[in-house]
């Protein structure tokens, strides 16, 4: 797995989570960080699955400047892979992923395929005066579910040790959460942009970092409203899903449960 | 099997000591004289401590049946106050002040308390079969006063000779006609240990030991601790061939030999022990 470091320092970041085909949150979140006076932005991977038009999210982000890392749906994609690689058990999940894997890569085109195998697996930035680690995963699995309830303190303190970081920036669980030890360091999960996170409202978020001399990390979760009704048009069109289409529509998850920590599923409508 | 990094402690805290003698057990528990003795408390708080120094992510109790435990509420608590915490029982001493006790721990706890419940069948007199009587009402009973209680259990089953097709499909039919709105199911493979020793799997040759494998083998990123030490993993702790070297769990954390045909069940199924 390749680790690209940025050659300068950042003061203030924007990083999007899974994108997961939703092109519609997507525009809306890079028009939202436009007027945010980031220095950049960073996708933490995860492209495709679960929305229509794969195709339609690679040109977005590569007009937007965004600085992309691969996640595991996007090496599953890349590599032509049977499945997704989230090694669900329940036959309902398993059916689901399978339906959104085939479509995925049924409609992702081959030299979005290429772009998508040369992303690296890390990125490495200073974000003022710290150094940060961003990966899809976890650092150490790129299909690593890290959940605020099941990241001890102690799992956050050996990975930022391992990475050398007083940052660790992560998606692919898809609920935001921020983790700030008491020597200082910080995990956060940036959450998703592709789909809502099991809160009963559609919005989805993305994450503003931002590091003045002095002070300490802010961390400022956006809140994305975007079109989701366009969004579940689309997707019933395509013949996706009605369970997927009705999480755009409701904000709750209906698929997908079982990877879910018992505190967070508790949250959740199913 | 190279060790990948220490993802879930197993603490086999009342070893092989259980109020039930089920047919498919991994370790022959039951209510007579365990063979692996159950744990110290303050043993069980070393290994824990220790686990967590070593970054640990989860930290499971089981046995034996954990309940039974004259400790295991502090023991739980303790845990929990440090590493999201599991408790797997066969659900039988769950009455109501312990399902009032471990929801307590639960919404007081910044990381997850899961139960596990284990019903091996949906089907009550095929249930009880395997696990003796009366086995099934009361397991059910415990998720039950458990989800009432907004813990959300997972139902958990081995998937043995007598499971039929859709074991998971139909024991989540079996919760959610049980009131139960957000089910868990968990099923596991049957391992050939224990009561089950000599029923099929199968060693692990380094040929076998391909790029994939550590994936699918839970010894490359669990350990298990009884009270005879260190062991590769939870079906095969107390088992001397599973003894891992040293007297710490950081010396633990070396390569392990596969050395029991329930390894050979890991390697084809791929399944883990975990939760998820």
């Amino acid at each position: 797995m390749t680790t690209l470091t940025e050659p300068r320092a950042f003061r203030r970041i924007a990083v999007l989570g899974g994108i997961y085909a939703n092109s519609h949150a997507l525009g809306a979140a890079l028009a939202d960080i436009a007027g945010r006076d980031a220095d950049a932005i960073f996708c933490l991977g995860d492209l495709g699955g679960f929305g229509p038009h794969p195709d339609r999210v690679v040109p977005l982000l590569r007009q937007a400047g965004v600085r992309v890392i691969q996640g595991n749906y996007d090496q599953a994609i890349a590599l032509g892979h049977d499945d997704c690689g989230c090694g669900y058990t329940d036959p309902r999940d398993n059916r689901f992923a399978r339906i959104s894997y085939a479509y995925t890569l049924a409609r992702t085109s081959s030299e979005h395929r290429r772009w998508l195998a040369a992303l690296p697996g890390h990125r490495r930035l200073r974000l003022g005066e710290r150094e940060a680690l961003l990966c899809h995963g976890s650092p150490r699995a790129i299909a690593e579910f890290l959940w605020e309830s099941t990241t001890p303190d102690g799992l956050v303190a050996r990975l930022l040790d391992a990475a050398r970081a007083e940052l660790i920036l992560c998606t692919h669980s898809g609920i935001k959460w921020r983790r700030r030890l008491p020597d200082g360091r910080d995990l956060v999960n940036v959450g998703v942009i592709g789909r809502p996170e099991n809160d009963g409202t559609p919005r989805v978020w993305y994450t503003l970092l931002t590091a003045e001399a002095g002070r300490d990390l802010a961390v400022d979760f956006v809140p994305v409203h975007y079109d989701h009704e366009a969004l579940a048009r689309e997707m019933a069109a395509e013949g996706l899903p009605a369970e997927f289409v009705e999480t755009v529509r409701t904000g709750w998850w209906t698929t997908c449960l079982e990877v879910l920590p018992g505190r967070e599923r508790a949250r959740g409508r199913f | 099997m190279p060790f990948r990094h220490l993802t879930a402690l197993w603490v086999q805290v009342t070893g092989t000591w259980c109020n039930l003698a089920c047919a498919h057990c991994i370790n022959a528990s039951g209510p007579r004289e365990p063979w692996l003795a159950p744990m110290p408390g303050e043993d069980v708080r070393r290994w824990i401590e220790e686990a967590v120094a070593l970054g640990v992510k989860e930290i499971y109790f089981t046995g034996g049946e954990p309940l039974l435990h004259r400790e295991i509420v502090p023991l739980v608590e303790f845990a929990l106050e440090r590493a999201p915490t599991t408790v797997l029982t066969n659900g039988t001493l769950v009455d109501e002040p312990m399902a009032d006790r471990l929801a307590a721990l639960a919404a007081r706890a910044r990381y997850t308390l899961e139960i596990r419940v284990s019903l091996d069948h949906p089907e009550p007199e095929r249930n009880d079969a395997i696990r003796g009587r009366g086995a099934f009402a009361r397991a059910l009973a415990a998720v039950r006063r458990l989800d009432a209680r907004g813990l959300l259990p997972i139902l958990t089953a081995t998937e043995t000779p007598a499971a039929g097709d859709g074991l998971y499909d139909r024991l989540r039919a079996l919760l959610l006609a049980a009131g139960i709105g957000k089910p868990r199911v968990k099923i596991l493979p049957l391992f050939p240990a224990g009561r089950m020793d000599g029923h099929g799997g199968g060693g692990v040759s380094a040929e076998m030991l391909d790029a994939d494998a550590a994936g699918r083998l839970q010894c490359s990123e669990a350990r298990a601790v009884a009270a005879g030490g260190v062991y590769a993993c939870p079906i095969l702790a107390g088992l001397p061939e599973a003894r891992m070297p040293g007297a710490t769990l950081a010396e633990a954390l070396v390569a392990n030999r596969l050395p029991h045909p329930a390894c050979g069940v890991c390697w084809q199924t791929g399944s883990s022990c975990r939760n998820a």
